[in-house]
């Protein structure tokens, strides 16, 4: 048991972080995503250049853009990214669409689709939930009806998280109706300029970039089903596997807090630094236990799944259960460090800390249910992880009925 | 970053957990709380000779050369168990101090008899007058004075929350020698044989399962041979040591918190109501899972830190954050045991939930609590540097101002929003540009 790295992970570690450290500007301020065109374009190139060096994604293939590498490559870029951070425009192309690929996409599809994410030329969205399909997944209800050559979508996705202008969507859709609702579903890729698919943005508290979108007789060609058809719903599970919400979180909190630590340093209450005030104390010092406890557990699950063939699928993972509870506690105690000051936004007179509290804040919010809420996470732990007992799904319609009557 | 134990390490686990399930039954761990000394020898004995109490000492002193992350396997075997025993306070508190600091004579004579189980000692630190707090574990805490007389010291003072003293042939007494300078630099380590007259032992009466003393020091005489360390050089090592006894504590209630979150679910998944097993309702389902993330939580946190001590590597950091999750962690998922189990979690006669959390209590305050290290957390955390500046040109597009109005892309369907943003922006630029 050890919870240090090899030498060439060091130095893995270090390479990227220097790239980081010489590639960003002086001026750099960070989670300000692309808010401008200006700023749209630098991560874009960034994106390329990193992907060149491979740094993105060092744990695939080499054939496929990787450095053919394990899980803990992936893990430690992503510490280094998350403690500058960074979101690479195209992340869901890197976390669902290129592991989708290799797990399940033809030969072809891999050649067309994967170099130009390899490039960082190429921006994916996910369109996975729908109005009424967000904790239900499976009540997809995006239609995807046979055509000749094509399958014509007609429907509608929220909740789709989008800094930037698509190229691609990946999409779950239904294609049969006659089964359980989880065993109809298919996986398409959409290209997103396909004539029929319109934008509408949503505006929220969290990553405050969501959009809707709506699908008008959209005409897809069907070598763009990824996997196989109607088992759309198995694949998504697979490919959820890779999305491991936990280390980058502990690691890029920490970082966060180093950068609130410096502040603390620096302002005064009363006279006084308020890194002196024995209660910002105690709020810095549980921060700094509980990120580098999420930190730990989060790399329990990477470690754990780099090394799956060996040991088999995990009984039970925490890292997201801590990465949906700690932001929003910490912006609220960090906050609260500022007393009154803390409700002054960015640009107010008086505002402390440029008033960047305010959005992590805001953005904790949403970290409940961001990727899963935390409710559905939990029920996991308990069902699936711990074995306790569950109702059957084949009861709730008569339950639902038994309800609507009074009962 | 691996996260399996060695081969060697599963071995010791395994059999540790065989010996301690047919030999530390329940009913021992009660027969043994209520026994006058908590111990049986002839357990000790077995202790012994299985070698897990020369674990972590040298070969030559009968030592089977194993480090503080084995050390650490076995406390959570052996908190699981409960294992009523002197362990802690003989193996690592003084045996460890004895190892690192004491004079090649003093490590002859007693480390074999610590190996061969013939040798019981006990850290008698904290005094009455700082038990309420963080002083306890401080060296401000330390009155009880040790004055030269001739060849011997005197020792004058009072501690208390001592375990293990009433049954120690030793007491690794922790005195101040010395008033000027810094608190830490005064303070000298004295074994002192229990026997000796002077020495006042007074049981106290705990409901942590454990076996805490007064033990007051009434001008009893030592020889100075007995001093351990030199003079006025006692805090360090000591300190060391209570850190690896802080990180032991840990195991063993990670290992206490595995198995009730066991037993938890267990109960969980048998016990009806309404027809039904009372798991099925999510606010049981809650418990179990915010017991077992606790629990998970306590485990890699611990184990880091016995990591870090077993290679060397500088770990205050890590070990104070070890102890005051692992603390608080325990508090929280003792009450969620509890309140899944309910009525029957709370019968003394019949219930094994209540040995475990009355131990935890012991084991969160002990060696310092949530709170104190928290504060050695925060010693850490604020020297921590500011992270690095980035070396590119400054660019001109990274407006911290860009904060100013939300957040919003500058793509298609944001255009209108993202237009009359721009728009806003440009009006105030060129008022605050005007009002100059």
């Amino acid at each position: 048991m050890e919870f240090g790295f090899t030498e060439e992970q060091e130095k893995l570690r270090k390479e990227v972080h220097e790239f980081f450290l010489n590639e960003l500007p002086e001026d750099y301020v960070e989670g300000l995503g692309s808010m401008s065109k200006e700023l749209q374009s630098f991560w874009m190139q960034l994106q390329k250049k990193a992907g060149d060096k491979r740094y993105i994604t060092p744990g695939w293939p080499k054939e496929y853009g990787g450095m053919g590498l394990s899980g803990v490559e992936q893990a430690i870029v992503a510490e280094v990214e998350q403690s500058w951070g960074v979101l690479w425009p195209n992340f869901e192309g890197y976390i669902f669409l290129g592991p989708g690929l290799m797990l399940f996409g033809t030969e072809e599809q891999k050649k067309e689709f994967l170099p130009p994410i390899i490039r960082g030329e190429v921006l994916w969205m996910e369109g996975f939930t729908e109005p009424d399909a967000g904790s239900d997944s499976a009540n997809i209800n995006l239609r995807a009806v046979e055509d000749g050559e094509y399958y014509v979508l007609n429907g509608q996705k929220t909740w789709i998280t989008g800094w930037h202008k698509p190229d691609w969507i990946f999409c779950q859709t239904r294609t049969e109706d006659t089964v359980p609702k989880h065993r109809g579903l298919t996986l398409f890729m959409v290209k997103a300029d396909t004539p029929g698919i319109t934008y509408r943005p949503l505006p929220g508290m969290g990553f405050a970039t969501q959009n809707e979108l709506f699908f008008d007789d959209v005409r897809v060609p069907k070598k763009n089903i990824l996997g196989q058809l109607n088992n759309g719903f198995y694949h998504m599970m697979a490919i959820f596997e890779y999305e491991r919400a936990g280390v980058g979180g502990g690691a890029g909190a920490q970082a966060a807090l180093r950068r609130f630590i410096h502040y603390c340093r620096e302002e005064k209450k009363n006279g006084k630094p308020l890194i002196e005030d024995p209660e910002v104390r105690e709020k810095l010092a549980r921060m700094a236990v509980e990120n580098e406890m999420h930190r730990l557990i989060g790399w329990h699950a990477q470690w754990w799944f780099a090394n799956r063939e060996r040991l088999g699928p995990k009984p039970y993972d925490f890292s997201g259960y801590w990465a949906k509870q700690l932001p929003t506690k910490h912006a609220e105690w960090m906050l609260n460090i500022m007393g009154l000051y803390g409700q002054l936004r960015a640009g107010s007179k008086y505002v402390k800390y440029d008033g960047r509290l305010e959005r992590s804040w805001l953005s904790g919010r949403a970290m409940h249910h961001e990727a899963g809420t935390i409710e559905i996470n939990k029920n996991v732990l308990a069902q699936r992880g711990l074995g306790l007992p569950r109702i059957p799904a084949k009861f709730n319609m008569t339950i639902a009925q038994e309800l609507s009557k009074g009962g | 970053m691996n996260c399996e134990l060695s081969e060697e390490q599963e071995m010791l686990k395994t059999m540790a957990r065989d010996f301690l399930e047919k030999e530390c039954p329940e009913s021992f761990v009660r027969e043994m709380e209520e026994d006058d000394d908590g111990l049986s020898l002839e357990m000790w004995h077995k202790v012994a000779d299985l070698g897990w109490l020369g674990l972590v000492y040298p070969e030559e002193y009968g030592g089977t050369e194993g480090n503080i992350l084995d050390l650490a396997v076995l406390h959570e075997e052996m908190g699981r168990a409960m294992l009523p025993s002197p362990y802690l306070s003989t193996v690592v508190l003084c045996g460890l101090t004895i190892l690192n600091a004491g004079s090649e004579e003093q490590k002859a004579d007693l480390l074999p008899k610590i190996v061969s189980g013939d040798l019981i000692l006990s850290l008698a630190l904290t005094e009455p007058e700082f038990s309420w707090d963080s002083r306890a574990w401080e060296p401000e805490g330390i009155t009880a004075r040790a004055t030269p007389d001739g060849d011997d010291y005197i020792i004058d003072g009072s501690k208390l929350f001592v375990h293990d003293a009433h049954i120690a042939d030793y007491l690794l007494c922790v005195a101040r020698t010395k008033d000027e300078g810094k608190p830490e630099e005064g303070i000298t380590l004295f074994l002192v044989d229990a026997t000796s007259p002077g020495i006042n032992i007074t049981l106290l009466r705990t409901f942590t399962g454990d076996k805490q003393s007064e033990v007051i020091f009434d001008k009893v005489r030592i020889p100075k041979k007995n001093m351990v360390e030199e003079l006025n050089g006692g805090w360090s090592p000591l300190s060391r040591v209570l850190q690896v006894g802080a990180v032991m504590l840990c195991a063993e209630m990670v290992g206490a918190g595995q198995r009730m979150v066991e037993l938890t679910v267990d109960y969980a998944k048998t016990r009806i109501a309404f027809d039904l097993p009372i798991g099925v309702n999510q606010y049981v389902q809650e418990h179990c899972v915010s017991a077992l993330g606790d629990v998970e939580g306590s485990r890699w946190v611990t184990f880091q830190a016995a990591w870090k001590l077993s290679e060397g590597l500088p770990c205050d950091f890590e070990v104070a954050l070890a102890k005051a999750w692992t603390s608080e962690a325990n508090e929280r998922y003792c009450c969620r045991c509890h309140q899944v189990f309910s009525g029957v979690g709370t019968l003394l006669d019949d219930g094994v939930l209540p040995l475990y959390t009355r131990r935890g209590k012991s084991k969160q305050l002990y060696l310092g609590d949530a709170s104190y290290h928290l504060k050695k957390v925060a010693d850490e955390v604020v020297k921590w540097p500011p992270l690095e500046k980035p070396k590119g040109k400054p660019l001109g597009i990274f407006d911290v101002n860009l904060l100013e109005e939300e957040q919003v892309p500058a793509w298609e369907p944001w255009r209108e929003r993202y237009e009359k943003i721009e728009q806003r922006k440009a009006e105030r630029r060129a008022k605050k540009s005007q009002s100059k």
